[in-house]
């Protein structure tokens, strides 16, 4: 509930007042370049970081029969006015140490000028400047509502940096660039509402007034400037502007403004006759419109344009997310009071409601009374007898929003029927608690009686292939013959990259029809061993994965031949050379680590692909242990020459090896049993286990792994797990 | 050959310099505008010569370079709109609040004592304008002297150059 109120207020804050948001962005980019073309002309004279005010007055006051003013500039740039020997004005750049003219001002570019009107005022004058400052002050709430968010999806502050997983584009760069950007908008925000303020004169008036007693003034013992001690004291660099006397009336004086003081200064004795430190508004104020505008620091000003580029990237990957939530919107057509079939949906960005949609929709199809709706929902359904419920889970095995209230509206909720009941999990390998929340639904029925129609069924990473499984097990167990059109559920091959065929081994010669693929990126790929290959055999929605590993640079694949395997056949006829399309996909979770005091990897059959590529990229020689389970002697011929150099090499330590087809049938895990100690060892000092291979030896080895770990360090294997040692890629 | 050219030399010289100088018995006056410490954006000061009938004559000085606002001083905006003479050379930046400005202005020997006054207008964008911020008669006194505003401006001080 709370995480809805912070992401609807974001949302209605940010729908309020995109429009605004938009131009202010827009011009705030242009607007960041101004102090970047000032930094770069040529005005800062060398020499200006140690001159002091007495040196650089003495000179003026020699150089041109009279001054008026001189001004530091945030670029150190000293500006003066001057009238010259022929009565006229002169404006602009002098160097501080010879009083030569420099140059004119620089006069702003009417491209800035547009900008700066357009991004204070909106050309309405106080009107604009009051919309500007409030939508300063909304995108400052929008900020601190979207820190909120990110908290609450991090579950705690410390892990508020901690990496997420990529799903979904537009949601994954809106969190990862709103993190990086958080405390930039924060301050653009601030100092923009401040400014507004000051504009509105909302602010604290200052009282700065002097009192100089005139009476006491004299103009004796004279003195030359360039001996005043109080000038020779204080450095030009600390100056902001100096006002020079009007007239050589003893009453007319020096008023010197200071970074944080003001002074004023005796023409003819140097003395001081007042001095007052400005307000704390007015230090307020100066700091404000430097780190608005990013004056006088190029770096600030590149900070502040990605800033601004990054909100305008929010504007559309918040609306992306926002209509994509919407289309997932859920719709029924007939009476929840009249349906048997209930399907459950719980979802926290929307991913899961079209496997939802589509099931309830073959249901109906199927000539069978069903209602669609969120676990939050649920309620006495009269006429219910079959409830499906898919659900991811959020975070650390939570339920996801419109879930959280559901375990406790079960035990409360009497249904009138005997009811049976379902639940398909979906989740990502890549956290921890995969689809627990699933299983803490699933145990929620069996607590209240219900029958358990089918055991609950976990979808990694929206597997079509599995979720296809679940479908035809349901079929099977009810009789139905649903078949969900799978279109709609995939998106075609997407940013697929060129790939050529190195070199591939014959099934024909391999004992377990394993054959390896190699294969070269035709253009620079950023790729590593752990990640996977999406590979689209007829080019449509398709698509079937595989471990990679990375090999002097190649992409190397292990596939085990099928006869009427879809992507085992494709690859297999692909002759040497040819040229096609397939797509890496980043799995940041199974990459090898980069520092370890011990890595154990275990595989099956062709799950030793990946680590072929991370023994060969072990350079710094971690101790690494490969268990290894196959049928028999000859199945490790093809990986032979590989295990071979790396052992040599010693990025490989030592490799155990488990035949299921020789002798005593022996696989991986009673090879992790003989090694109980060991493994308990390596996790216990901050070791990782990686896992690769068939899903039969993931549950084998994570039972036996959990038992050593129960026994040898009384602690469960989730407790590692959490702590990232334990990275699986199953299949 | 040699000497036309000299003699057009001199002679461009010489027209240049007549030209330049007959006109010119005027006497420059350094003048210094000190703001009150009011809030808001800078003002845009106008500094005009006014003739015996009251009317518009020349404008000494412009503090505030932006052309898009002078229609907002309206007054001046009514002599000075019509012509747009170059004013480049006396033009300046606008005064802030608190701020004090000098600046060069040229007034004709002749408009002394002859019945010309000088006269501040001052503008700030939101906020008032004062057509008459400043204004005094220009005669051989009131050209060294210190004299108070009404509106932006604190006080105003000439004296001659």
């Amino acid at each position: 509930m709370t995480i809805s109120i912070w992401r609807y207020s974001h949302l209605a804050l940010a729908v309020s007042s995109f429009v605004f948001i938009f131009l202010a962005s827009v011009t705030g980019i242009v607007l960041a370049f101004q102090p970047i073309s000032e930094q770069i002309q040529p005005y800062k004279s060398d020499g200006f970081d140690t001159v002091s005010l007495a040196e650089t007055l003495s000179v003026f006051n020699k150089a041109y029969p009279e001054v008026t003013t001189l001004e530091i500039d945030t670029n150190d740039f000293v500006s003066a006015s001057v009238i010259s020997e022929n009565d006229k004005n002169l404006n602009g750049y002098f160097n501080p140490i010879t009083a030569e003219f420099l140059g004119k001002k620089i006069e702003s570019s009417k491209v800035f000028q547009f900008a700066t009107t357009l991004h204070r005022s909106l050309f309405l004058k106080g009107v604009g400047r009051f919309f500007m400052g409030l939508c300063s002050f909304l995108l400052f709430l929008i900020a601190v509502s979207g820190a909120v968010l990110i908290l609450k999806r991090q579950r705690s502050i410390k892990k508020f940096f901690a990496k997420i997983v990529n799903d979904n584009f537009a949601q994954y760069w809106h969190v990862v660039l709103g993190r990086l950007s958080l405390i930039p908008i924060i301050i653009i925000t601030v100092t923009g509402v401040y400014l507004s303020l000051l504009k509105f004169n909302l602010l604290p008036e200052s009282n700065m007034s002097q009192s100089i007693n005139y009476e006491a003034i004299t103009e004796r013992p004279k003195q030359d400037i360039a001996a005043f001690a109080v000038f020779k004291n204080i450095k030009l660099t600390d100056v902001k502007s100096v006002e020079f006397p009007f007239s050589s009336d003893v009453a007319d004086f020096y008023t010197i403004y200071l970074k944080d003081k003001k002074i004023v200064v005796n023409q003819f004795t140097g003395e001081v006759l007042s001095e007052i430190n400005y307000p704390l508004v007015t230090l307020l104020s100066t700091l404000s419109l430097n780190l608005h505008t990013g004056k006088g620091s190029i770096i600030w000003s590149l900070v502040l344009a990605f800033a601004s580029i990054n909100i305008l990237f929010f504007i559309y990957s918040g609306f992306a997310m926002t209509l994509k939530r919407q289309k997932a919107k859920l719709r029924n057509k007939l009476k929840k009071h009249k349906c048997e079939y209930i399907v459950l949906v719980g979802s926290e960005n929307g991913s899961t409601i079209p496997f939802a949609n589509a099931f309830y929709k073959q249901l109906l199809k199927a000539g069978k009374t069903a209602y669609i709706t969120e676990l939050n929902k649920y309620q006495t359904f009269k006429k219910a007898k079959h409830i499906i419920v898919f659900t991811a889970t959020y975070g650390e095995g939570e339920p996801p929003t419109n879930a959280n209230t559901f375990l406790q509206q079960l035990k409360n909720t009497e249904q009138l029927q005997p009811l049976s009941f379902s639940v398909v999990g979906f989740g990502s390998y890549a956290y921890p608690d995969f689809c627990q929340f699933a299983l803490d639904v699933d145990r929620g029925f069996t607590a209240q009686h219900a029958h358990q129609f089918l055991p609950p069924f976990k979808i990694n990473d929206r597997s079509l292939e599995a979720f296809n499984q679940w479908v035809s097990s349901f079929n099977t167990a009810s009789g139905l013959a649903l078949h969900i059109p799978q279109k709609k559920l995939v998106a075609p091959p997407k940013r697929t990259k060129a790939l050529q065929v190195v070199r591939k081994t014959e099934v024909k010669t391999n004992p377990d029809n394993t054959f390896i693929v190699t294969l070269k990126p035709a253009k620079n790929l950023r790729f590593n061993s752990g990640d996977l290959l999406a590979v689209y055999p007829e080019n449509d929605y398709r698509e079937r994965l595989y471990s990679i590993g990375k090999v002097a640079g190649n992409i190397q694949l292990s596939v085990k031949h099928y006869a009427n395997g879809f992507g085992s056949n494709y690859l297999n006829s692909l002759q040497q050379n040819t040229v096609f399309k397939a797509r890496v996909i980043n799995n940041a979770a199974f990459h090898f680590p980069e520092k370890a005091t011990r890595v154990l990897l275990i595989a099956n059959g062709t799950g030793i692909a990946p680590f072929v590529g991370m023994l060969h990229e072990n350079t710094s020689k971690i101790d690494t242990h490969l268990y290894y389970g196959l049928r028999e002697q000859e199945s490790l011929i093809v990986y032979k020459y590989d295990l071979d150099v790396v052992l040599k090499n010693k990025q490989l330590h030592q490799i155990h090896l488990a035949f299921s087809r020789v002798g005593n049938t022996k696989y991986v895990q009673n090879l992790l049993q003989n090694d109980a100690v060991f493994v308990a060892e390596t996790l216990q000092n901050n070791g990782v286990i990686m896992l690769c291979g068939s899903l039969a030896m993931q549950k084998g080895v994570l039972e036996t792994l959990n038992a050593i770990c129960e026994t040898q360090n009384q602690k469960p294997l989730r407790y590692y797990q959490e702590k990232k040692q334990l990275k699986m890629d199953c299949y | 050959m040699k000497t036309y050219k000299q003699l057009l030399v001199v002679g461009v010289v010489l027209f240049g310099l007549l030209s330049f100088t007959l006109p010119s018995e005027s006497t420059t006056y350094k003048c210094m505008i000190q703001m009150t410490n009011y809030t808001g954006e800078s003002a845009y000061v106008v500094v005009s010569l006014i003739n015996p009938k009251g009317d518009y004559e020349e404008t000494l000085s412009v503090q505030g370079d932006d052309d898009e606002w002078y229609h907002d001083i309206s007054e001046w905006w009514k002599f000075y709109g019509k012509k747009r003479g170059n004013i480049d050379a006396i033009t300046g930046a606008t005064i802030a609040g608190g701020a004090r400005n000098i600046s060069i202005i040229a007034i004709d020997d002749s408009k002394i004592d002859a019945g010309y006054s000088i006269r501040f207008e001052t503008a700030v964008e939101d906020q008032e304008y004062y057509t008459k911020d400043v204004a005094f008669p220009l005669t051989s006194e009131t050209v060294k002297s210190k004299q108070e505003g009404t509106g932006f401006i604190r006080y105003v001080r000439i004296m001659p150059n």
